[in-house]
């Protein structure tokens, strides 16, 4: 009887759901097709969806294809959600994944192509001389910093920028960033470090060339 | 207890993070109160993080707003047609991928089904008037229809052989009594022939009479002295 117990107390464990109230509430409303649930959805996360593939790919051109394909997959496969996740790290993950396919589908067939028009004006701001102070990364402040910090993060590889960006930039816990990529907690701990690592030397390589080899 | 700078570092995510152990994060602290070096790197990736914490968000362009709009307009469409059941949205795509692979398929189907009917039509005539019943136009001596009248024949031989000529339709067209020793009675000359006739059925092949010519042997079963 006990046992009985135990096997039903930890049936009902196993079988709950990770959703909020609030994602629970919206999720019955997409499955019943409400347009206030799908306005709500869209608002909630194309924002941050966007930034987060953007960050991923480093293309606005891109980051638009990868944003759409996303939420066709969330609007389509919104029935069969099981529920094991928040409905962030769900879509997260359907992003990440996007990206990731996407990525490569693009070094495999448009790796040789060669752009006509020149880099706008937005890219012409990475080529700033650095000022010779005393450090580095006070410049983080700054927005020209700021743009470094993103060039930079396209240097990173993109299995490390990915766990760099939703940790820094999105602000995940590591228990979300497991779920989201799929990996244990040990993988993005070394994930978060080495991103983190490669990032510092690629912001010290731009920011003071005969500075980096100190840091190296 | 004193840690290398290689474990430094590779404790520094957690540690700007904030989600490593009491006795690690003392082990560490102490060892960046006497490393410079590994007390400038934990600097910088603080730095680092802070700095990545500001980067501002890239704001999504409105024609992508729109593109997101029309497609969550499109899939509520969809959900509502469907119910939002899931099955019968997988159904309704299964159904509408059958139909347009089908469709290539359909004339040529149409043509072999066509075309099965009209030789099935054809031949069935054929098989109807090959299974009725043959009317045997021969002389049939004490007999009615097909059941002859069996009468005993004196042989006056060892062998008496019919020679009988069958026609396509199962009908006799010529026959003869063949007597080698000549010892067979002439009176009795038909009766081997009435005796045969009704007993031979048409011989079919491949649902089509055959003709040709047969002979039969007739042996005595004894000899009366």
């Amino acid at each position: 009887m006990v046992l009985a117990d135990s096997i039903v107390k930890l049936s009902i464990t196993g079988s709950q759901s990770s959703l909020s109230e609030e994602d629970a509430r919206l999720l019955r409303g997409l499955r019943a097709g409400i347009e206030s649930a799908y306005e709500e959805l869209l608002a909630r996360y194309q924002q941050p969806v966007y930034s987060m593939v953007y960050r991923l790919l480093g293309d606005q051109n891109d980051a638009c294809d990868v944003v759409q394909e996303v939420f066709l997959k969330v609007f389509r496969s919104v029935g069969s959600f099981q529920e094991r996740s928040s409905l962030r790290t769900w879509i997260y993950r359907i992003a990440v994944n996007e990206a990731h396919n996407h990525r490569r589908w693009f070094s495999r067939h448009r790796k040789h192509e060669v752009a006509i028009e020149p880099e706008n004006e937005e890219h012409r701001c990475y080529d700033i001389t650095p000022d010779p102070g005393p450090s580095p990364f006070d410049w983080a402040r700054n927005r020209e910093t700021r743009a470094l910090i993103e060039q930079a993060l396209d240097e990173v590889s993109p299995v490390f920028r990915t766990a760099v960006v939703l940790r820094d930039i999105e602000d995940l816990s590591y228990e979300e960033i497991a779920d989201i990529l799929q990996v244990s907690l040990g993988t993005v701990k070394s994930r978060i470090l080495r991103g983190r690592d490669a990032l510092r030397r690629a912001l010290t390589q731009r920011l003071d060339p005969g500075l980096s080899e100190a840091f190296v | 207890m004193s840690i290398s700078c290689h474990t430094a570092k590779r404790h520094s995510a957690a540690y700007v993070d904030g989600r490593l152990r009491a006795d690690r994060r003392s082990n560490v602290v102490a060892h960046l109160h006497h490393c410079e070096d590994c007390a400038t790197y934990f600097e910088q990736i603080s730095q680092l993080r802070a700095a990545l914490k500001t980067v501002p968000e890239r704001l999504i362009p409105h024609r992508l707003q729109t593109s997101l709009q029309v497609i969550a307009s499109r899939q509520r469409a969809e959900v509502l047609a469907t119910r939002g059941s899931h099955w019968k949205a997988i159904w309704d795509k299964w159904c509408f991928r059958i139909n347009e692979l089908m469709k290539p398929l359909a004339i040529p189907a149409t043509g072999g089904l066509l075309s099965s009917l009209v030789l099935f039509g054809t031949f069935v005539f054929t098989i109807s008037t090959t299974t009725r019943l043959v009317s045997y136009e021969v002389p049939l001596a004490y007999s009615s229809q097909t059941e002859a009248n069996l009468i005993p024949v004196e042989l006056g031989s060892h062998a008496v052989f019919l020679n009988m000529s069958i026609d396509s339709n199962g009908r006799t067209g010529d026959y003869a009594v063949s007597d080698p020793e000549c010892k067979f009675r002439a009176d009795l000359e038909a009766q081997p022939a009435n005796i045969a006739m009704p007993s031979i059925p048409t011989v079919f092949a491949v649902a089509q009479p055959i003709s040709g010519d047969i002979q039969i042997k007739f042996l005595p079963l004894a000899f009366r002295p």
